[in-house]
């Protein structure tokens, strides 16, 4: 089938490359001039492990091509997949209006993730110029890191679709994704896009409970590791997301709760519990500051601090909202040097420093530890999980382990003559 | 150089004041009015953002002129130039009042600039989040701890300013105060905060006040228990206490960081201190760039009253109208009535201002005065003192003169667009009610409707005389120059008396004395020659404790 993909997400990528690797042709439209260029010198937007690969793969073999939104379609497509950013409303509605212009467009999926009705509001614009047109609401569930993984292999599909109009076509689509067993489940278009952000809600709200454990585990004297796997053997609780931590951040989960949040204020619902959970994970994203401030009693100014990891997850290139943004802010207003290492987030990372302040950048692990007062872990990339303690403890000048994640053994690092600190142990 | 002492004795001027009071004795306000269309004209006044109009004061321009020559006979230029010039105008203290100098340009006060600088950065880094308590949190309440100066003008200023909205990117903290040396705000406010995330600012001029020190104490120890530290903890002082004072060396024996002090000097009143960095509550609320605003409105002030002839001197002529109304007209209250409630405790901090300054009876020289000087003066936000005490000054006995302050400005902020057209009438409904109350006090019923037959108990005398400030808006400019035109007219007004508006001395042998009397507390049969009153009640109290 012929497939138009909107938009300069991670979600467009995944999808545009997926469907091109099923056999269809793909022509994959971005919004921002910048993505544009990129896609031109044949580079992906995205540069998750696989996807980049395999998209670049689907551009050379053909069945991948890329274009500008507002160019003139080449063709009438079958299907045609919104994935845009926030705040590309204007754009969504354009897009709708054209598409339903050129009769003979099968579906229209939408998957950007805005407030619920949305994909309603977008339907009845579409409607109001070709009432045969269908537009079904299939919201982004990718998890980042494992985008790839997450759209091809499913635990679930979410698809807003009424009165049966377009779910033959979708099924169709995702048929290759959806074998092991019908993980599709068909709602409302309102309901598919409620349940996203409810799902991202608590997750949201697993993460900050888990912190707030962890803070009491600190004063009780107990390791909140040990309560975590206690916690995930319970099969009502089960294991995912209940990792203490120093924050969650990332475009999707924290807009997503503030989206929620918003809803709720506007419906003059409390949202005591949801505001509660990002006031607890703001707080938590300055964790490893405090435990840092408190071990020199205030007394940071001109100290060093190293800091692994600042993407806001292992896996992506990403900061933002990221947990090392706050941290480094937080440092540099007391007077405190920073210097950081990360396998892929570090041109970001320089982009968003630019006009903020001044960070040392390494490629190296230890050449960022060099001369340091502290070690802040704060996204665990694999190679981090079992670095050379003694060297470490050579080159900082305080051996202070601040581990973000609690991926250390905090009694084995001790026993290499290293201060460690963990969250809620 | 200070004026050569001088005794206001019965001048000419003085006795020709008195003839015109007598004349005109028999003179309704109503009177004024009819007979004097452009009354308004001639007894109102307007700069730096204020309108003062007294024309509703039973002034005429023969008594008006009088009074401007009783401050010339009174020697006021050479006063204010005295003020003005940094001579020791505090005889009793020995030392000169420099308020005005925390108001001037950079170049003209570099000192004075030094400790703002100061104070901006630590205001800075609290709205900015950067100031952390001992365990790394970011501040979000901030508690003033004094007394008197240091919390009378702070915490008036600072409500008056809070709707104005803090600079983009800033987060103002939540500001308390605690005063009361029994310590029932402390208690209350602790109750409610929590110890990771508090910083207290101990304001004292002296850093001797016990009130203060009490409560300071309370709050440290609150503190240490709170977070597991010792009293002493050096991290626990460094990240929970500013200290701002004139002694440097107390301020530091009480355990005050030297990076956390605040200074001002010796030649600047309590009373007249919200100028210095006493005022850090203020510049929390509308930011540094607020506070300077504020000293700038103020400093304008200052130089309108420092050049401007005395007919057309707003704090001057303010000061005229209330000798005349004391020592004339023999009117010996005043009611402060704003008619907006964020200047809800301008009454309480002008009751300081002026009672404390101006509630003398020696005279400069050390003789007794024969006159009266400061009025009893109290107040309420307008509206609610209507439901409390206008009634006696519409058909009370005492002769009152009140003065009423209204806004013509309000809502004009971005928060209020949604409720903006109720919360416009309301304060529509503010002003209207303000220019009523003035009007029938000085008209009385003739302000109604003749035909209307009232009973006796139902009538309105009237002739009760006022003066209207409007402001054109409350900002902090506009307030500042408020401020300080208050204080110059109880300077002005100290003058024509001849007595030093500058010192307290009627507030320091209570202090002495309540020393003794915790010890009779302590152990009542200790007492010797204790009145017998004094000595009933302390046992009575420890009975009661048994």
């Amino acid at each position: 089938m012929q497939i138009t993909v909107y938009g300069d997400t991670l979600c467009a990528q995944v999808t545009a490359t997926a469907m091109a690797q099923t056999g269809h042709q793909v022509n994959w439209c971005v919004v921002e001039p910048a993505s544009r260029e990129r896609l031109a010198q044949g580079r992906p937007l995205f540069r998750e492990q696989g996807l980049d690969r395999l998209c670049a793969d689907q551009l050379e073999s053909g069945r991948l091509t890329t274009g500008f939104w507002d160019d003139a379609p080449s063709g009438i497509p079958d299907a045609v997949f919104l994935a845009l950013l926030p705040g590309q409303e204007a754009v969504a509605e354009q897009l709708v209006k054209t598409l339903a212009g050129s009769t003979g467009c099968g579906v229209i999926v939408n998957q950007t993730v805005g407030p619920v009705g949305t994909a309603e509001q977008l339907r009845t614009i579409l409607k109001s110029v070709d009432p045969r047109a269908v537009l079904v609401a299939l919201p982004d569930l990718i998890q980042e890191g494992n985008a790839f993984q997450t759209f091809t292999r499913p635990d679930s599909i979410l698809l807003g679709c009424e009165d049966g109009e377009g779910e033959g076509m979708v099924r169709e689509l995702l048929r290759p994704f959806n074998r092991r067993k019908d993980v599709i489940q068909v709602m409302s278009l309102r309901e598919a896009e409620f349940s996203k952000l409810a799902i991202s809600g608590i997750l949201a709200t697993r993460i900050s409970y888990m912190n707030d454990m962890a803070s009491l585990s600190e004063s009780l004297g107990v390791d909140i590791d040990v309560v975590r796997v206690a916690m995930g053997a319970d099969p009502r609780i089960g294991e995912s997301y209940l990792y203490p931590g120093c924050g969650f951040g990332g475009p999707g989960l924290s807009r997503n709760v503030l989206a929620l949040v918003d809803a709720l204020n506007e419906r003059a619902a409390e949202p005591g519990l949801l505001e509660q959970v990002l006031q607890t994970n703001e707080r938590q994203k300055e964790v490893l500051f405090r435990k840092f401030w408190q071990f020199h009693q205030g007394n940071v100014a001109g100290k060093k601090v190293a800091l692994w990891g600042v993407a806001f997850k292992p896996g992506t290139h990403r900061v933002d909202n990221a947990p090392a943004l706050k941290v480094i802010e937080a440092l540099w207003a007391q007077g405190v040097e920073v210097s950081v290492h990360d396998p892929k987030a570090l041109a970001d990372l320089e982009h968003w420093a630019q006009g903020r302040g001044a960070l040392t950048l390494c490629n190296d692990p230890y050449e960022a530890a060099e001369g340091a007062d502290a070690l802040m872990l704060i996204t665990e990339w694999k190679p981090y999980w079992s670095p050379d303690w003694q060297r470490l403890k050579r080159v900082m000048r305080e051996p202070l382990i601040l581990d973000g994640r609690n991926i250390y053994e905090p009694a084995f690092v001790r026993e290499q003559g290293l201060v460690y600190r963990g969250i809620g142990r | 150089m200070v004026p050569e002492q001088d005794v206001l004795t019965i001048s000419t001027i003085w006795s020709q004041l008195v003839q015109r009071a007598e004349q005109e004795k028999s003179l309704h306000l109503a009177e004024f009015f009819a007979s004097d269309k452009d009354r308004f004209g001639r007894f109102s006044l307007e700069d730096v953002g204020l309108l003062a109009d007294f024309s509703k004061q039973r002034l005429t321009d023969e008594s008006r002129d009088l009074l401007v020559k009783l401050a010339d006979e009174r020697q006021l230029r050479h006063w204010m130039d005295a003020l003005f010039g940094g001579a020791e105008v505090n005889c009793t203290e020995g030392r000169a009042a420099k308020h005005w100098c925390l108001r001037e340009p950079a170049d003209k006060a570099p000192g004075v600039h030094e400790q703002l600088d100061a104070m901006e950065g630590m205001a800075d880094r609290i709205l900015k989040g950067h100031w952390r308590g001992v365990l790394g949190d970011a501040i979000t309440d901030v508690v003033n701890v004094g007394v008197g100066g240091s919390d009378l003008g702070p915490l008036m200023a600072a409500f008056a300013l809070q709707s104005c909205l803090p600079p983009e990117g800033l987060c103002r903290p939540r500001i308390h105060f605690a005063s009361s040396m029994d310590g029932s705000q402390v208690s209350q406010i602790l109750q409610e905060l929590n110890p990771r995330t508090t910083l207290f600012l101990v304001s004292s001029k002296s850093f001797t006040t016990v009130d203060t020190l009490h409560n300071a104490r309370t709050a440290r120890q609150w503190l240490a228990r709170g977070l597991g530290l010792d009293y002493d903890d050096g991290a626990l002082l460094r990240c929970h206490f500013i200290g701002i004072s004139a002694n440097a060396e107390r301020m530091a024996e009480w355990g005050i960081t030297p990076d956390n002090q605040l200074l001002f000097w010796d030649w600047v009143g309590g009373r007249y201190s919200l100028w210095s960095a006493i005022g850090l509550p203020i510049a929390l609320t509308v930011g540094m760039a607020g506070f300077r605003e504020m000293l700038a409105g103020a400093h304008e002030m200052d130089e309108h009253c420092r050049t401007r002839p005395w007919e057309t001197n707003i704090p001057v002529m303010l000061a005229l109208v209330d000798v005349w109304n004391i020592n004339f007209l023999d009117i010996r209250a005043r009611a402060v009535l704003p008619y907006d409630g964020r200047l809800k405790h301008l009454p309480a901090y002008l009751e300081q201002l002026e009672m404390e300054s101006n509630g003398k009876s020696v005279s400069r020289s050390g003789e007794p005065v024969e006159y009266d000087t400061c009025p009893v003066i109290w107040g309420e936000v307008g509206p609610n003192a209507q439901h409390a005490f206008f009634q006696l000054l519409h058909q009370g006995t005492q002769a009152i003169a009140c003065e009423f302050l209204m806004t013509a400005r309000r809502y004009t902020e971005a928060v209020h667009s949604e409720a903006l057209g109720e919360l416009e009438s309301q304060h529509a409904l503010s002003n209207a009610n303000c220019l009523a109350q003035s009007r029938l006090l000085a008209l009385g019923e003739k302000a109604l409707d003749p035909a209307l037959a009232l009973p006796s108990y139902k009538r309105y005398h009237g002739n009760q005389p006022s003066t209207t400030l409007v402001l054109d808006e409350l900002s902090p400019r506009v307030l500042g120059a408020l401020l300080s035109m208050y204080e110059h007219k109880v300077f002005v007004q100290a003058v024509i008396w001849g007595i030093n508006p500058f010192d307290q001395w009627g507030v320091e042998m209570g202090k002495v004395i309540a020393t003794d009397m915790l010890e009779v507390l302590a152990d009542p049969d200790s007492a010797a020659d204790l009145d017998a009153s004094s000595l009933a009640l302390a046992r009575h109290i420890s009975s009661k404790q048994k």
